[in-house]
């Protein structure tokens, strides 16, 4: 595992990669981010959200149309919620999270399937360490439900929704794990900090 | 090249007049990520150049009528503060020279930006030049790079920039204002450090074709030592990040 920087190699030979690019048979990378030369990797450590085909997201709603809602969803592109996709009456500024039901070729973004997320705090990270806070198999989020006893919303473009439990642990470890998203062992670290955090009085 | 009459002396025993050899570069020290607003910043001193890099986007693309569909517009806005240099750039406001700048080096990022990732959206770059002493463009574009990769905007390259040109009848390296000003021709150069494309070359005075080809190969040489500054810059972040120190909040 090493951080690479753009326009690094990272092999001699052609491998498709994301955020890679390959010229004369050679694979560069694209961004700063972290290659795992074993398994053929490349993480991007920074990067803005684009929206995915079934990303769930917490958006916020920032115009209310006839036929639907505009969403800012932390993206370069803003994301429209027909009101035919969801069972919920939103107002301007509601918080909601919602599945992008699809992109097309000039970056417009449809949602499906909203619900709107109503009290509760929104915590904003990186999207690019999204995948760091959810752990494998979704361990590390599982953890910090275990151990905050909180309701969890995450989303795919870096707004985490939390709500209950002690909200504030779940927010500092969120961000703890922002901060440390290109270390390993980053799972018995958050451990360690739950246990630190909550006084013992939750088993992780 | 713009100086006065009273030229002054610009080699003593062989060095130049702030010691270095002709191939020498100032010291670069180079810090990313040094702003929490922007999404991706670098501070850049280069001898006594300060040069602040911010970098906002992808981002909506305003007004409109500019939206590129297929990819994504960079701006770019090169400054010098009126407390930069002499009282030439003392005025505040867009320059003749600021404005041409903002051109140039937007070109330069223009051709390692891969803008298709992020269709019709705003890449706004923006370099502020706190203190100048000559060669500010090519620390500004070297400063902007970093604050690009930093910002995770996808590039098929890092870039950096040096001046290479003659004074008193030598080739040499990296002008400091006073050699800028009195040397013969100055020519500044950004390369692409992968495959040493070239994407910035301008020049001012005169110099012979033996020379120039002479000039190209100094300036690449110098961009490897550049560019390695650079990598370590950005690796840094990673360390400092992971360390929890507190970055040194700029507000």
């Amino acid at each position: 595992m090493k951080i690479v920087v753009p326009g690094e190699i990272l092999v001699d030979k052609p491998v498709r990669m994301a955020d890679s690019y390959i010229e004369n048979g050679n694979t560069y990378s694209e961004v700063v981010g972290l290659f795992h030369e074993t398994e053929m990797r490349l993480v991007a450590l920074e990067g803005a959200y684009l929206p995915m085909d079934e990303d769930y997201v917490v958006g916020v709603v920032e115009e209310v149309k006839f036929a639907g809602y505009n969403v800012e969803i932390n993206s370069p592109y803003s994301a429209f919620l027909s009101t035919k996709d969801t069972r919920f009456q939103f107002e301007m500024g509601d918080v909601l999270f919602a599945k992008v039901k699809g992109v097309d070729e000039v970056k417009n973004v449809n949602l499906f399937d909203a619900r709107k997320l109503q009290g509760g705090e929104i915590v904003q990270i990186s999207p690019v360490k999204v995948p760091r806070v959810i752990g494998k198999k979704s361990s590390m989020l599982n953890m910090l439900i275990d151990a905050t006893k909180s309701e969890i919303y995450v989303g795919k473009n870096g707004r985490m929704w939390i709500k209950g439990g002690d909200s504030s642990l779940a927010a500092r470890s969120i961000l703890k794990i922002e901060k440390e998203a290109h270390m390993s062992g980053l799972t018995d670290r958050m451990k360690d900090f739950l246990q630190k955090e909550s006084g013992g009085n939750n088993k992780v | 090249m713009g100086g006065g009459t009273n030229k002054p002396v610009l080699f003593v025993d062989g060095k130049r007049l702030d010691g270095r050899d002709i191939d020498e570069l100032r010291p670069i020290k180079i810090k990313a990520s040094v702003l929490h607003r922007a999404n991706g910043s670098c501070y850049l001193e280069w001898g006594e150049n300060k040069i602040m890099a911010a970098v906002f986007g992808p981002r909506e693309c305003i007004p409109r009528h500019r939206v590129d569909p297929y990819s994504a517009v960079i701006n770019c806005r090169y400054r010098m503060s009126p407390f930069a240099s002499l009282d030439e750039h003392s005025k505040a406001g867009p320059s003749r020279r600021s404005t041409e700048l903002s051109k140039v080096i937007r070109e330069v990022f223009e051709n390692v930006v891969i803008g298709s990732k992020y269709p019709k959206t705003a890449i706004d770059i923006s370099m502020e030049v706190l203190q100048a002493d000559g060669g500010t463009r090519c620390a500004a574009i070297t400063a902007a790079s970093i604050a690009l990769a930093d910002a995770g905007i996808p590039m098929k390259d890092l870039v950096c920039a040096v001046a290479v040109g003659k004074i008193d009848g030598k080739l040499a390296i990296d002008f400091s204002k006073i050699e800028d000003n009195y040397g013969n021709a100055d020519i500044p150069i950004a390369v692409s450090s992968r495959n040493k494309e070239i994407l910035l070359l301008q020049m001012d005075g005169l110099m012979t074709k033996d020379e120039m080809s002479q000039a190209m190969d100094m300036a690449i040489n110098a961009s490897d030592k550049i560019h390695a500054l650079q990598v370590e810059a950005l690796k840094e972040v990673y360390t400092r990040k992971a360390q929890d120190k507190p970055d040194e909040q700029v507000s």
